[in-house]
């Protein structure tokens, strides 16, 4: 008895957390790429290769190199938030939870390689 | 092609009131439009002027695609309806996209023009409003105001509005967007079309040839026009506008009394340049033209007609063992074949059809960010004709040939982004026609040759 009604929680719990769950991870999965979109992909490409011909001529970095992958989370945040050489400062537009998804979706970049 | 003014002793009424406004038609198509850059934008974007210019207002190849995506790219803070939702249905830049600009210019032709004084110092030449920045995530403008010293009021200068948007087409990136704006070509992307082409500034006291191409800047802020764009792959950009007339404070709905140029229906511009972009190198072949029919003076009855077909091309090499020196070549082409009916039928030209070559090139050397050193050639022959292009001192030719060509020498220092002071040189080898006594009243040429001097600064 005991174990079906367990049966049946796990069951309703998987169903919530398909229901309500997985919409908003994917919610903030689209939400990430938007800003990625919206201000990425100007110099480091759809891919973040760097490969557009804005970022050839700034001399953008592949996202996806070992380079920029080697680099802590923390140097990331850094980098989008205050800017480093040519990239300009974007802690004053993006909040703070947005630059932490954008540094995951740069992580996830290689994958699509 | 543009008239000059007419022989006042066969001029008929009509045309005596067309002399005028056709100078000032010339001046305006002479002198064309100052091209700039924006601090605006950089308040926006967080970025340098350098950024998107090798030097004002020269873009390069993420000016261009801040041009293309409709001047929105930010890194500034916004304010938004809803700060959780990324599709908020308001997102506006806290700094209002405000920019001033202030001229101030001194001008020697090496005779001076009769009766008037040499060494002309106008404080200011012009000085510029721009809104220019983004009104939404896809919305932005470059919109432009300018006081013109000689005319003493301020007028609706250089304007382009436009939305903008990214998608895929066959699988490779696609920008795209609509376009509302008052001179046809100054929604490109490159400096070798006639709205942001060299010289990218000019004297409005020194004179200039006669004859002009009409897409030469002859409609510049006197017509209206909306059009598509879209670049694909970053390869391939195609534009087209269609335009009507427009002018400035003028009644409204137009009678064309006063204009020489009024379109009759719509007159349509076209664009196409292919573009391969490397990290040293950027090139740009391309084509353009405009189709017009116009009534001058007249918004009815017989039409002049003109239709402009032009080549260019850019190509800009960044020097990275030179401390990324760029030195850039640019260079168009533009054949204008005209039917002027109207204005023969007028007694304004001695036959209907015409033709007009027009060829500019130039290069230049940019030394960093700071100095720029560039040299340009022109030439313009076509069909000689003595009613359009009849004698009068200094603007006029005495065999009513259209053909001038010369020089121009360019040396500029921006100490700083935003403070610009330049010289220039222009030289004649040939003005109206000749090289000696062109307008029938004894000034050669090298007479027209001039020193310009200018400060700028943009705020």
């Amino acid at each position: 008895m005991r174990s079906r009604l367990s049966h049946h929680l796990s069951t309703a719990a998987l169903i919530c957390f398909a229901g309500l769950g997985l919409p908003a991870l994917l919610r903030a999965q689209n939400d990430v790429q938007k800003i990625y979109k919206a201000n990425c992909v100007l110099c480091h490409a759809a891919d973040g290769s760097g490969s557009s011909a804005s970022g050839k001529s700034l001399g953008a970095k592949d996202l996806r190199s070992d380079v920029v992958q080697k680099k802590t989370d923390a140097e990331l945040t850094e980098v989008i938030t205050q800017g480093k050489g040519k990239m300009p400062a974007f802690g004053k537009k993006l909040k703070p939870e947005d630059i932490t998804n954008l540094v995951a979706y740069i992580r996830a970049l290689p994958k699509g390689k | 092609m543009r008239t000059a003014d007419f022989v006042p002793a066969r001029c008929s009424l009509l045309l005596k009131t067309l002399c005028p406004i056709v100078l000032a038609a010339l001046m305006l198509m002479v002198f064309k439009p100052d091209a700039h850059a924006v601090p605006s934008y950089s308040r926006q974007t967080g970025l340098p002027c350098a950024s998107c210019h090798f030097a004002p207002p020269e873009l390069n190849a993420f000016g261009r695609k801040f041009k293309l995506d409709g001047y929105v790219f930010k890194t500034k803070p916004e304010v938004t309806d809803d700060k959780k939702d990324h599709n908020a249905a308001l997102q506006l830049l806290e700094a209002f996209p405000l920019s001033v600009l202030f001229d101030t210019s001194l001008t020697s032709t090496k005779a001076p023009q009769p009766g008037t004084q040499n060494g002309n110092f106008l404080f200011p030449q012009d000085a510029s409003l721009f809104l220019a920045g983004a009104w939404s995530n896809h919305v932005g403008s470059f919109v432009q105001v300018t006081y013109d010293s000689q005319a003493d009021h301020f007028s609706w200068d250089n304007t382009d509005i436009r939305y903008a948007n990214n998608h895929e087409l066959f699988g490779k990136a696609l920008a795209y967007g609509i376009t509302l704006n008052n001179n046809p070509t100054v929604e490109d992307l490159w400096n070798s079309t006639p709205a942001w082409g060299f010289p990218f500034t000019s004297s409005n006291v020194a004179p200039g040839p006669s004859a002009g191409a009409l897409i030469n800047g002859g409609l510049a802020q006197d017509v209206a026009g909306v059009g598509g764009y879209a670049m694909w792959n970053e390869h391939l950009y195609i534009a087209g506008t269609l335009y009507r007339s427009e002018h400035i404070g003028a009644a409204q709905p137009l009678t064309g009394t006063g204009s020489p140029i009024n379109i009759r229906g719509t007159a349509p511009y076209w664009r196409v340049a292919w573009q391969t972009v490397s990290k040293n190198d950027s090139l740009e072949v391309g084509a353009y033209g405009i189709h017009v029919r116009s009534t001058p003076n007249a918004v009815v009855g017989p039409t002049d007609s003109y239709t402009d077909w032009a080549v260019d091309f850019q190509y800009d090499r960044t020097i990275p063992q030179w401390k990324s020196d760029v030195l850039s070549f640019r260079g168009t082409y533009i054949r204008e074949n005209s039917s002027l009916v109207a204005t023969f039928d007028a007694g304004g030209a001695a036959f209907p059809h015409h033709h007009l070559n027009t060829v500019q090139g130039n290069v230049e050397y940019h030394f960093g960010t700071k100095i720029s050193a560039a040299a340009g050639l022109f030439h313009i022959d076509g069909t000689p004709d003595p009613l359009l292009f009849p004698p009068a001192p200094v603007s006029g030719s005495a065999d009513g040939d259209p053909r001038s060509g010369g020089y121009i020498l360019n040396l500029s220092w921006w100490p700083v982004q935003n403070i610009g002071l330049t010289a220039q040189y222009t030289g004649y080898t040939r003005f109206n026609g000749l090289q000696t006594n062109y307008d029938g009243a004894g000034r050669n040429a090298s007479g027209n040759d001039s020193i310009y001097l200018l400060a700028r600064f943009i705020f």
